[in-house]
């Protein structure tokens, strides 16, 4: 596989084990992961596959390292990259804005050219509303510690082999 | 979130971005301060930080047109009041409740940030009801056809108040150039937002409205928060319809500093909204995006550091408020009858009853002054004209845009009374506030507000409203039909309170009233509007000053003070008497409650020793009770027996035409009472 990286903020304790989960499955020394907290726009463009971890705060907001990086990314060609968002939500305590960050993320993305990959199905979740929706699909893998925590292993996993797939 | 990005931080240019920071860093310093002016005990007892809202309050501030926009902030609103133009002294003059203060002298509390000659307005702590206000001042951008919008901002829990609701539909329905914005942090003081209302974003409650544009942003973010409100402002000016902004904020500390946040906030919570600072987020992104360099920030940091040195120095040294002048800016003045000063005439004609005189009066003054208004329930459709008929023909000739119905939300009417008078001076506002009297309870919020307005920004806004109100009973109709509620009205400061018996007295009242500045309580009796018993000639200019009472019968054995339905019922008692022979009674009819007539009871004291104050109001609690205690205190030594009351019994008015005969006054209880008092 081309080297891949998984980029997500080190300050977090969640979306950090899913990251470690995801390279585990991987298996690869290709993958390698990138703070997202000092991501710069030279770094981000120095990979063509890249994970993104982008969890959601607040009603429906991204974190401050993602947010704070996208008027950069707003800016950046993307075409010929692909990219799969993984996204913590918790669908029970906001339901109404479920993954919404990781929708957000997919549109500036998608605006600047990216190919987004890693589309999962949104059934075996409840939720209201999702701006990371579209059909039935969320535009990257769902992940909810609150409430599915213990299908996490088995979504991961699923998740890496259908990326195996998509990615070269 | 806006459509359009007009603003970014790798494209806004650095002396707008250098401006953006000063304000936000001078804002904070003084939000940062605040509770240290407490500590010193120098004031400023009531301080709401609006730290984690800086997004929003810099955007609203920066949005606003002074020269075109009206603006209500909330007690939250330092950043907003700051990035709108009020200066930092002028902040900390507010805080530190100075005379200077140009919000109102120190009149209103701390952190209620307003400079009213800019349209910066000083709204109440009873949050969100300047929502109704700004519809109203709305109403009079869109009837005058003036550009400009009103820009309304509050804390997302005060939109659970029903007056939110009422302001929100009327300007959705009157399709009127306003802004609610809601500021979004969660709590409304200790109270999460989950037990307001179901949906986690309350904006979305009006997702169903008509004409109503709702627009989401990240009120913690500069570039969202500033492209959500110049792409709201435009959108209300090119569809001339209401919008909202919900901005989600956080709230960095406590509510105010009565509040320990540590009580109900978790140290995973606290930590996190430090980290989520919009002013450290700001500042991040102009290093980070190398538009500023540490040095170049550092340097505006201490230029607002300099500049809120000054400005606490200054204020410091402002005058404090003088204590001999807690009675001025209580009632604005009243317009000057020359040529009746006394409000009396000796015009000979046809008697017109009292509802002709009311007609009549209203549809004078209207052709007086074209800047009249007039709404209310049910007061203009087709043939109709009011549930008495008292505006019947007005709006055939004065047309749909001065003369039109209200919803059924009594405390919409005098809200939006009182925004629309803020639009300009010469603007007189005549409401119906409810159908009956008794219906006017909900609006008793707006009320009380509307009695403070003219004393809290001393002097600088006069509601220049007349409220009548179809009073009483006489005619059966039971509760929220019969009651007269003038021994809870006449207990504002600020506010007159107006109650005629005659056709000529009604007449030259609401003329007065019309004409005045200031808000006054028009109380009509309802069982008198075709009374031929008080149908009077008048004269057609006729004008009737405040607080100048009238002797209807002159007498020399008793005097009976009256107002109201009972006026005419002491007058027939005083002939029955003068023919019996039995006594001279005289009757003094206040007709003002609101001011009193204090030397007019003072004389007819003097003249008889005795005195009976009548009305239709319960005895207990009612107004004659302050009538009775003046008296006592003032002319005691001129009473010859006690001072008696004659009112309806301490219940409500029943429906029964025999149970409300038993609860209310009537002449053979004044008789008894008159005969009574007599015999000392």
């Amino acid at each position: 596989m081309k080297k891949t990286a998984i980029i997500y903020s080190f300050n977090t304790k969640k979306t950090a084990k899913i990251a470690e989960r995801i390279k585990e499955a991987f298996n690869d020394d290709q993958v390698e992961m990138v703070n997202a907290e000092d991501i710069t726009e030279e770094k981000f463009l120095a990979y063509d596959q890249i994970i993104m971890g982008v969890s959601t705060w607040f009603d429906g907001e991204l974190p401050n390292h993602w947010d704070e990086f996208v008027p950069a990314l707003e800016e950046m060609d993307l075409k010929g990259k692909k990219i799969a968002l993984f996204g913590l939500g918790d669908q029970v305590g906001y339901p109404e804005n479920f993954l919404d960050g990781l929708g957000i993320m997919a549109e500036v993305l998608e605006a600047q050219g990216a190919e987004l990959v890693g589309f999962t199905p949104v059934e075996g979740y409840t939720f209201e509303r999702s701006r990371a929706r579209r059909g039935d699909e969320f535009l990257g893998l769902a992940i909810d510690y609150e409430n599915q925590g213990s299908m996490n292993k088995e979504r991961v996993a699923a998740w890496v082999d259908q990326l195996r797939k998509s990615f070269n | 979130m806006a459509e359009k990005k007009q603003y970014s931080i790798k494209h806004t240019d650095k002396e707008t971005l250098a401006r953006w920071l000063k304000l936000m860093l001078v804002g904070r310093a003084i939000d940062d301060r605040a509770p240290n002016y407490l500590k010193q005990a120098i004031g400023w007892s009531y301080h709401a930080p609006y730290a984690g809202h800086d997004g929003i309050q810099l955007a609203i501030g920066q949005v606003f047109d002074r020269e075109n926009d009206h603006l209500f902030p909330y007690y939250r609103d330092m950043l907003t009041a700051h990035s709108a133009g009020i200066t930092a002294e002028e902040l900390i003059l507010n805080g530190i409740s100075k005379d200077t203060d140009v919000a109102g002298g120190g009149r209103h509390m701390s952190n209620h940030f307003a400079k009213p000659e800019w349209n910066i307005h000083n709204t109440s702590s009873c949050t969100g009801n300047h929502t109704q206000h700004a519809a109203g001042l709305a109403r009079a951008l869109k009837k005058y056809k003036f550009p400009g919008v009103v820009i309304s901002s509050q804390g997302e829990s005060s939109v659970s108040e029903g007056y939110v609701y009422e302001a929100i539909n009327g300007a959705s329905n009157e399709r009127l150039p306003v802004i609610f914005v809601f500021q979004d942090n969660g709590y409304g003081i200790s109270v999460p937002k989950a037990d307001q209302t179901a949906n986690r974003k309350v904006a979305d409650n009006f997702s169903g409205f008509k004409y109503l544009k709702i627009y989401h942003c990240n009120g913690k973010d500069v570039f969202d928060s500033m492209n959500t409100m110049a792409e709201a402002k435009q959108y209300v000016i090119d569809h001339e319809t209401p919008v909202i902004v919900q901005a989600n904020c956080i709230r960095i500390h406590s509510h105010s500093n009565s509040d320990r946040h540590e009580l109900y906030r978790d140290d995973y919570e606290l930590n996190y909204v430090q980290e989520y600072d919009p002013l450290a987020k700001f500042r991040r992104l102009l290093l980070r995006y190398e538009r500023f360099t540490e040095e170049e920030i550092e340097a505006l940091e201490n230029e607002a550091k300099e500049e809120v040195k000054a400005a606490h120095k200054a204020a410091m040294s402002a005058p404090d408020p003088d204590p001999d002048s807690i009675h001025d800016f209580v009632v604005p003045e009243p317009y000057i009858s020359e040529k009746y000063p006394e409000g009396l005439h000796q015009h000979e004609g046809e008697p017109k009853k009292l509802i002709e005189a009311l007609n009549e009066t209203l549809k004078a003054e209207f052709r007086h002054n074209p800047d009249t208004y007039i709404w209310g329930q049910d007061i203009a459709y087709k043939e109709k004209g009011g549930i008495f008929n008292v505006t019947k023909g007005m709006q055939q000739e004065f047309g749909k845009e001065r003369v039109f119905n209200a919803p059924i939300a009594e405390d919409y009417i005098v809200g939006t009374a009182n925004g629309m008078s803020r639009f300009n001076d010469k603007l007189r506002i005549v409401v119906e506030g409810a159908e009956f009297a008794d219906y006017f309870w909900p609006a008793m919020e707006q009320l009380v507000e509307t009695s403070h307005d003219y004393w809290r920004t001393k002097g600088q806004f006069s509601p220049n409203i007349t409220i009548r109100l179809a009073s009483g009973g006489y005619i059966g109709g039971g509760l929220y039909h019969s009651q007269t509620i003038e021994g809870a009205l006449t207990t504002f400061p600020g506010i007159r309170v107006v109650y005629p018996s005659y056709a000529d007295d009604a007449a030259g009242l609401l003329r007065t009233s019309i004409r005045s500045r200031g808000t006054t309580l028009f109380l009509e009796p309802k069982a008198l509007y075709n009374a031929p018993k008080t149908a009077t000639p008048i004269p057609d200019d006729f004008e009737v000053p405040f607080g100048k009472a009238r002797i209807r019968r002159e007498g020399t054995d008793l005097s009976i003070i009256t107002y109201g339905n009972t006026t005419p019922m002491c007058v027939e008692l005083a002939d029955q008497f003068r023919e019996e022979g039995k006594a001279e009674l005289e009757v003094l009819d206040l007709r003002s409650l609101s001011p009193l007539d204090t030397e007019a009871i003072l004389r007819t004291v003097k003249k008889t020793g005795k005195v009976l104050v009548v009305h239709e109001d319960k005895v207990f609690g009612g107004f004659g009770g302050e009538v009775a205690a003046w008296i006592m205190e003032e002319a005691f030594e001129y009473l010859d027996g006690p001072v008696k009351r004659v009112g309806s019994a301490f219940t409500p008015v029943g429906f029964s035409r025999i149970l409300e005969k038993a609860i209310l006054p009537d002449i053979k209880r004044i008789e008894s009472a008159v005969s009574e008092l007599l015999k000392y």
